[in-house]
């Protein structure tokens, strides 16, 4: 029977997995082909071809560590590459073990994570917020209004300037002298016109307001200005801005964890444009929108003007296009648009809050 | 079986290389999840030019495990590093410091929440290093028999940090106490089947490895002692330059000699003993030349890019301000022109730094170990399999795998 099948062993060596002897073994394969037959001193173990794996990346050529897909520790190591070839099946993959514990694990993972960004930090980050000194409050603000500039520029050594024209900055004084009138409030607001055409105005911390230019050429009366305007005094108020920067803080830690080295410097301009777009909860808009009323109300302004203004950009622009988030897409616009009207119902004594003269440089602002 | 067994490293440039790269691609195509893969195929290829006796080692971990273990540890770190994030925000607001408007009292704030964040990582740190270790052991075969390592991660963590605590405090004088008691917690606490490693030896004697740290710290106090009494400045500077280069070899010179005596003073199954001749001066040399090497290729093929990118552009017909401003179809072309390059080189020089430092270091420092009484090691029987769950994910999470 010598040859039928024989494969040559020469320096090939079985380990059993039980202990580190490498025995010497004959090789054969059986007359059907279909079984490896591993030939110890003592014994003969059948191997199936069809469950026979090659380790893989393996070092030294031509020498190869043999397994059997059912026995996790016993090895066949041959240096013949003429055994691989009676070994078709050796690169097949051989499913592992485990996959419900992957999905368990992948999807555990997942949910914590979701739990985290969703739940977790939003709870520490509006506890956090209401104890966070104002200065420190004062200095994030700073730092990530000049972020901002620097990311909406089209030049990276240009920042993108504040509009400076002294009338105009005289009108949106005067107009907020007006709004603030009645207000007691616990920091400065500090109100600015980026030179941008984005139809949007934005809240920081530190009770910074800032318009873009887009949005005061688009308000077609000072009444709408100041109705953006009362909203926005709204969120700084109730530390909206603050609020939001904690949890974005917050959830970037996760995210960074998350995708390594991925994350890196873009962490500061990622938080800078979420805070542009920021989508407060509805509960915050609503209650900042209801601030404005009050606020509009003291300042003899017809409340229906935020809605007026909300209904106009929604007619032009449509629900989202070329407007950030944090007016239009919100998907309760049209029940601020009636809130707001709602609102209008009690008597308000109107009075303009600019004059002809005043808008008109408010509209130049930029100029 | 003969009594002494020589360690042995076979591994090849080439096949590591093309290795490196073709994991490398995968791992980018796959949005950097393949890297568990990737690492796990060039431990399998490494472990298994390692060879002791001519019978090479097994690596049976899979880059599966390594991939659930990081899931893990994420849902773990993540709920711990959004807690400490948001306290230091709320501290110190550090993250927002703009450096040009920054007082001083700004940055020592920001320093200090620097050191907290470490500190509070710390544990962690020391935590992922030891199941790192444990895992890499409990998916490491020899012969067929299972290395193994006991689950006691968080005793190493604690021991650590007061060892760290006592060298940091002397400056650094009981080093050699805190690498030989961290060593031997894990050593014995590594099993090779059925058999137990032991770390003999005395700390005390780690000290001569210690040597050219001494004498580069010798440097700079003689350095600064000049300069405060003798206002020799430039005598000072040239010390302190010398004493920190000294320093540095001798830091290597430490780590080699601390490896060498460690290993000689190991014991497995009360019997079987090792010895081990690593060289600073081929660790060293190696390091410099690879350096070397990688530093020439890196200047040479970033200039090649950018001429080849600048050409480009002029003779396509643009002004540097045209691809500036990225609105041109050439434009486009050439910045996926230098991205691909760019990456294709960031590829290269990796796989260059496996190939020609770490690789030879590895085989430098297998081929200098012995085995001696190896006749008792077929004593020795199988141990049971250790299924932790997650695998080295806090090490990866962590990012300190190192470089295999
Ligand atoms: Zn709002």
């Amino acid at each position: 029977m010598i040859g039928a099948g024989r494969l040559d062993a020469t320096g090939a060596a079985y380990f059993d997995g039980d202990s580190p002897i490498g025995q010497p073994v004959g090789l054969r394969l059986s007359e059907d082909g279909q079984t490896l037959l591993i030939e110890l001193a003592d014994r003969v173990i059948a191997w199936q071809v069809t469950d026979v794996r090659s380790i893989d990346d393996f070092a030294g050529k031509g020498d190869s560590m043999l397994r059997m897909r059912r026995d996790p520790v016993a090895r066949l190591f041959t240096p013949n590459p003429f055994v691989r070839r009676a070994l078709p099946h050796l690169t097949r993959r051989a499913p592992p073990a485990g996959r419900g514990r992957l999905a368990m694990w992948a999807g555990a993972a997942v949910c914590a994570v979701f739990v985290q960004i969703a739940v977790l930090v939003p709870f520490l980050a509006d506890q956090l917020a209401d104890y966070i000194p104002l200065k420190g409050e004062r200095a994030l603000g700073d730092a990530t209004f000049e972020q901002i500039k620097s990311a909406l520029a089209d030049n990276e050594y240009l920042p993108l300037q504040t509009c400076e024209n002294a009338e105009g900055l005289a009108a949106l004084t005067q107009m907020q002298n007006k709004l603030t009138a009645s207000l007691e409030l616990e920091q400065e607001l500090r109100v600015f016109v980026l030179d941008h055409p984005m139809i949007n105005a934005f809240a920081l911390p530190g009770g910074y307001v800032v318009f873009f230019r887009g949005l005061i050429e688009a308000a077609q009366a000072p009444e709408e200005v100041a109705a953006v305007f009362g909203h926005e005094i709204g969120h700084v108020v109730s530390r909206d801005p603050t609020r939001h920067a904690l949890r974005s803080a917050g959830s970037i830690g996760v995210l960074g964890l998350m995708f390594g080295d991925f994350a890196g410097g873009a962490v500061v301009l990622f938080l800078a444009e979420r805070l542009i777009d920021a989508q407060y909860s509805q509960g915050a808009e609503a209650a900042a929108d209801t601030f404005a009323y009050d606020v509009l109300h003291d300042a003899q302004i017809e409340p229906a003007a935020l809605g007026d203004m909300f209904q106009r950009l929604k007619d032009e622009h449509g629900e989202t296009e070329g407007i950030v988030a944090h007016f239009l897409s919100h998907p309760s616009l049209d029940a601020r648009i009636q809130a707001a009207r709602d609102a209008s119902d009690r008597d308000t004594q109107v009075a303009p809050v600019l004059d002809a003269e005043a808008w008109a440089a408010l509209q130049n602002i930029c100029k | 079986m003969s009594a002494q067994i020589q360690g042995r490293y076979h591994g090849k440039g080439e096949p590591l290389f093309w290795l490196y790269i073709k994991t490398a691609l995968l791992t980018m195509v796959k949005l950097g999840i393949y890297r568990f893969w990737a690492k796990t195929r060039i431990r399998k290829y490494i472990w298994s030019a390692t060879s002791a006796n001519e019978d090479s080692f097994e690596y049976t971990g899979t880059g599966l495990e390594k991939f659930l273990g990081f899931l893990v540890a994420i849902v773990i770190l993540a709920i711990y590093l959004g807690i400490v994030q948001m306290v230091l925000f709320f501290a110190g607001l550090n993250l927002f410091m703009d450096p040009e408007t920054a007082s001083g009292a700004d940055i020592v704030r920001q320093v200090a929440a620097i050191y907290i964040t470490l500190f509070a990582v710390m544990p962690l740190l020391l935590f992922a290093q030891y199941r790192a270790r444990r895992y890499k052991m409990a998916r490491t075969r020899w012969r067929g028999i299972r290395f193994g390592m006991e689950n006691a991660a968080w005793g190493y963590v604690w021991r650590a940090i007061g060892h760290y605590f006592l060298t940091l405090i002397t400056l650094g004088i009981l080093a050699p106490r805190a690498s030989f008691y961290l060593e031997k917690y894990m050593t014995d606490r590594t099993w090779y089947g059925d058999a137990r490693f032991e770390q003999d030896g005395k700390w005390t004697a780690l000290y001569p490895a210690m040597k050219h740290l001494f004498i580069g710290a010798g440097f700079i106090i003689v350095g600064v002692a000049l300069a405060a009494l003798f206002e020799a400045i430039v005598a000072a500077i040239l010390l302190s330059i010398v004493g920190y280069i000294w320093m540095i070899v001798g830091a290597v010179y430490y780590r080699v000699q601390a490896f060498n005596y460690l290993t000689a003073h190991k014991v497995l199954d009360d019997k079987i003993g090792f010895y081990s001749e690593v060289k600073t001066s081929t660790v060293i040399f190696t390091y410099i030349v690879g350096i070397l090497i990688i530093g020439a290729v890196s200047s040479i093929a970033f200039t090649a890019l950018f001429v080849v990118g600048f050409v480009g552009a002029f003779v396509t017909g643009m002004s540097f301000e045209a691809s500036l401003s990225g609105s041109m179809v050439g434009a486009v072309a050439l910045a996926i022109f230098g991205v691909v390059g760019y990456i294709a080189i960031l590829l290269t020089l990796g796989a260059l730094s496996l190939v020609i430092i770490v690789q030879p270091i590895i085989a430098h420092l297998v081929d200098g170990v012995q085995v001696h009484g190896a006749e008792h090691l077929d004593d020795i029987t199988q141990r049971s399999a250790d299924l932790g769950a997650d695998a080295e994910g806090f090490a990866d999470a962590l990012d300190i795998g190192g470089a295999i």
